[in-house]
């Protein structure tokens, strides 16, 4: 959050209510920021010298509040964009820890749990990918395209480990 | 609407398949099970080895079933002699391959062309068709082109279209993306719903690849030869309320 308000900030200043629509305008497609989030953030960018505000007299309306990067600000964003991101594993997955336990206790059947999620899994795929070609035929803006296939490909990815699952269960019963 | 007013284009019964024998006897289907509608578009997945590839070819007419019966157009193929079945093959069933198999000395609207002009049209209506098709799976600028002058995706769409040319019932797809990068893939299997939901088209895809059977209406999952799950998936929703639905990234 810190690093996209320093992103939006970087092509000059910005008023922080225009900041919320920016996020959503020129990031992240339908992301939902409040107004909370983006003072708090700024306030602490602020703090560490990373951002300043500056206020704009305006003649017909009122003053308004700018925010612009500092020096440091800058830097730290350039850094930040040339350093791998933390990767989101997500391996606390209820899934998995759902499988372990039907493979442990009697009256329950991983493989009914395998196809249970499988389906739902395909479900959503199914809602997603329909979605990422409707984006394509109208024309949608790229990173709308890229945001349903990164889901997309992550969606597949899961459906790709639960056919890993179920041979190796195979194979392990049949040992 | 098929010959005997069903609606199924395609429905197999009990179907069995076994190739080779004693130590080395595979037993590709046994007793599947499935019903096609006109207008569905269905994705078969399955592990290799599941019998999905044996079941495309025996509905296409080209394998025979060991025991069993398939339906197609509601006409029992095991009853069809060679020349009604090239007939009923003709009419009903355009086929993609995961290679394009095209004829690298045609031209795109050539090779479409060419099923037409092996069944006996005239040259010059088999061209106008050709290139008719050529402009539904938006290759029509390219019709002049020779294979070796096409990308991947190009030429998979010159199969699709030389599939359609006959403007048969049903579209079957043998993992009709197993040769193209991701991109050109996903495009391909696009341009198969499009198909689906512009023109009424019956497709049965094969794939092994999850996004690409997610396009799909319905799937059908195989093992060992047998159908163990079929699951129709509900319709799709707005863009943007499935956006709103996704964790947006930090």
């Amino acid at each position: 959050m810190q690093n996209a308000i320093l992103g939006l900030l970087a092509s000059g200043p910005v008023h922080g209510y225009e900041l919320r629509t920016a996020y959503e305008d020129q990031l992240v497609p339908r992301a939902k920021l409040n107004f909370g989030q983006v003072y708090t953030t700024l306030e602490r960018l602020q703090r560490n010298g990373l951002v300043q505000n500056e206020v704009v007299n305006q003649s017909a309306r009122p003053d308004k509040k700018v925010y612009r990067l500092t020096d440091d600000g800058r830097r730290r964003l350039y850094d930040w964009l040339k350093k791998p991101s933390k990767f989101d594993l997500d391996l606390r997955n209820e899934t998995f820890v759902k499988l372990m336990l039907t493979r442990r206790l009697a009256g329950a059947d991983a493989f009914e749990t395998l196809a249970v999620e499988r389906r739902e899994c395909l479900e959503r795929l199914h809602e997603i990918t329909q979605a990422r070609a409707k984006a394509a035929e109208q024309k949608a803006p790229l990173r709308t395209v890229l945001l349903l296939d990164l889901a997309v490909f992550r969606l597949e990815a899961f459906a790709k480990w639960l056919d890993r699952c179920e041979e190796l269960f195979r194979e392990e019963d049949t040992r | 609407m098929t010959d005997d007013g069903s609606t199924l284009a395609v429905e197999v019964r009990g179907l069995t398949r076994v190739f080779g024998s004693g130590e080395s006897k595979v037993e590709a289907l046994r007793g599947l099970d499935m019903n096609l509608s006109a207008g569905d578009f269905a994705a078969v997945m399955g592990p290799s080895g599941s019998g999905k590839s044996t079941l495309l070819h025996l509905i296409a007419g080209l394998d025979a079933p060991n025991s069993g019966t398939i339906r197609v157009a509601g006409r029992d193929l095991s009853t069809l002699n060679d020349d009604e079945l090239t007939l009923l093959r003709r009419r009903n069933i355009g086929i993609v391959f995961q290679a394009f198999n095209l004829l690298n000395i045609l031209t795109a609207e050539e090779n479409v062309a060419l099923p037409l002009v092996i069944g006996g049209t005239s040259r010059a209506e088999a061209h106008s068709k050709a290139a008719a098709a050529l402009d539904r799976v938006g290759i029509g600028q390219r019709r002049k082109h020779l294979p070796t002058e096409l990308s991947g995706g190009e030429q998979q769409r010159v199969a699709v279209a030389r599939a359609l040319v006959n403007e048969p019932l049903i579209l079957l797809a043998d993992e009709p993306t197993g040769n193209l990068d991701s991109l050109s893939s996903d495009r391909i299997v696009m341009l198969l719903r499009r198909l689906v939901e512009e023109q009424g088209q019956t497709i049965l895809m094969v794939t092994h690849e999850a996004r690409h059977a997610a396009m799909a209406d319905r799937l059908i999952h195989l093992r060992d030869g047998r159908v163990v799950q079929e699951q129709t998936l509900p319709p799709g929703r707005e863009v943007d309320e499935i956006l709103q639905d996704l964790e947006s990234p930090p």
